[in-house]
């Protein structure tokens, strides 16, 4: 029932913008109609570019988000245990911290030239920093008592990174990488609509440029429907999975 | 039914399992413990009593490694104490904060065998032992989250028995559960450190939960803590909840710790 009521205000957008653009109240050759950029999404769907702009978006977006968790982790994850690392590191890292992903645009393109290769590493960058952050409270936030279950238990300090600190942090964590997932989204689709020619930000500057409203509007709809999708499967996995690494309460 | 062996002097006696010489912790200007000397004998059950704010979790702290002591000395089996070992298993009272919620039953048990090197496949038969030792073996799957208070605390226990130690400190273990579980947990408690002759040192506010486990209880004063007095209680083994709770000698050791603490109690 709230599923449904939360329906009507789109629907009506909808047929109100149908409405006024048959009724030459909005500009057609910006604003479309929403019946032609169906028609102009089914048929980019069914001849396959659509699908295949947005596996190359979502390749180069996992992709990046991958590799920036996983810097984001390493890196934040001795931030967080150790005073020390913190003083030594953690200047460096605030310095580079403020850099906009999308100004390291040029310096990709030189190292790696057009393609997905430049792509992710904006991406990464633009990853890194949430997850980093994330990590970084999560390990110091973690609770004092396990740490000391390891030291009675004579664990390694690996051992209790492994087994005791990034377990207790990882439900945090996963909140993290959620955030840097929307992150990777915009910036790789960014990336393409201002550099690179691949994907469904490429796609979407085409058919601007090639005075396609119609084709336009079905991708940033698109754009829009996989980024929900995407968001609605990284939480699914944070309840189902991640929810458990939180806290031991009673019945 | 064990023999209880109080060292005279403070030498090395062989059968001192553990021992503190002169401990004094403070926190800044506070001082918490001042000038502790307990000897706990090998195989001995130790109870410590006291208001709130005595110090006995840091005591607790001090005999387990995790914190150094401001001035004095812990010895274990005759060496000092520089850390935490596994030697010394400590149960804590919130039981919630110290199991991996993650983990199921059996393998947060089977945590205590991981550093030990003990072979996967033999961790979880070892693991189900314990909790079947435990009366846990129907939940061994289960995770923390889904079992009762006391069986959270049945778990913890289990996984320090895992760790095979040679003393094991039990800080207010059974004070957030109900009286009925308690009551249970004590006794089990109780034939557990006997059956294995593990030294216990249980730390608890309740001086009849104190008399009825303990071979002698220590009470604690507070600011600062300090020991104003120690009991052989000397009732004999194994005990009853019902009987042992009325014997003159456990009513006399009541009202003499009733009368030591209460003036203490009330003020904390």
């Amino acid at each position: 029932m709230a599923r449904t009521r939360g329906l009507v205000v789109p629907i009506l957008l909808i047929v109100l913008w149908e409405l006024g653009s048959r009724a030459g109240i909005l500009p057609e050759d910006t604003m479309s109609r929403p019946s032609l950029a169906l028609a102009a999404g089914w048929e980019a769907l069914s001849d396959g570019t659509l699908l295949v702009a947005t596996v190359e978006t979502f390749h180069a977006a996992l992709v990046g988000l991958a590799i920036g968790s996983v810097i984001g982790i390493c890196v934040g994850a001795p931030l967080g245990l150790s005073p020390v690392a913190e003083a030594v590191i953690g200047p460096t890292l605030d310095t580079i911290r403020p850099v906009p992903s999308l100004a390291l645009l040029p310096l990709a393109l030189l190292i790696y030239g057009f393609g997905a290769r430049m792509e992710i590493m904006v991406v990464a960058f633009a990853c890194t920093w949430p997850v980093l952050i994330v990590t970084v409270s999560a390990v110091r936030g973690i609770d004092r008592r396990l740490v000391e279950i390891a030291r009675m238990l004579e664990m390694s300090r690996l051992r209790t990174l492994a087994r005791i600190v990034l377990p207790a942090a990882l439900a945090r964590i996963g909140v993290g990488i959620r955030v840097a997932a929307g992150i990777a989204l915009i910036v790789a689709v960014t990336t393409e609509i201002v550099l690179n020619p691949r994907g469904l930000g490429y796609a979407m500057m085409i058919a601007s440029q090639s005075l396609r409203p119609d084709l336009m509007w079905a991708e940033l709809f698109w754009v829009g429907l996989v980024g929900f999708g995407f968001d609605a499967i990284l939480r699914k996995i944070d309840r189902t999975w991640l929810a458990r690494f939180s806290t031991v309460a009673g019945p | 039914m064990r023999r209880v062996v109080v060292p005279e002097g403070g030498q090395h006696a062989p059968a001192t399992a553990l021992e503190t010489r002169g401990l004094s912790m403070s926190f800044g200007d506070k001082l918490v413990l001042d000038r502790i000397d307990i000897a706990v004998g090998e195989g001995e059950f130790l109870c410590i009593v006291g208001p709130s704010g005595c110090g006995k979790t840091t005591l607790l702290r001090l005999f387990a490694g995790l914190a150094p002591p401001s001035s004095g000395e812990i010895l274990a089996a005759g060496q000092s104490v520089r850390g935490p070992s596994r030697e010394r298993a400590i149960v804590f009272q919130d039981y919630g904060r110290s199991l991996l919620p993650w983990r199921s039953v059996w393998a947060n048990v089977a945590l205590a065998y991981e550093s030990q090197g003990v072979a996967r496949a033999e961790r979880r038969t070892r693991a189900y032992a314990l909790l079947d030792r435990m009366g846990l073996t129907e939940f061994g799957e289960y995770f923390p989250g889904q079992l009762s208070g006391g069986m959270q605390q049945r778990v913890q226990i289990a996984r320090t028995l895992a760790q095979e130690p040679r003393v094991m400190l039990m800080d207010e273990p059974f004070g957030a559960l109900d009286a009925m579980t308690r009551q249970t947990l004590q006794d089990e408690i109780a034939r557990l450190a006997g059956e294995r002759g593990i030294t216990t040192v249980f730390i608890t506010h309740d001086l009849e939960e104190a008399i009825y486990l303990g071979d002698r209880v220590v009470a604690l004063a507070a600011n600062p803590g300090r020991v104003v007095e120690t009991i052989d209680v000397g009732l004999k083994r194994p005990r009853d909840q019902l009987t042992t709770r009325e014997e003159p000698l456990f009513l006399a050791h009541r009202h003499r710790l009733f009368r030591l603490l209460l003036p203490a109690m009330k003020h904390g």
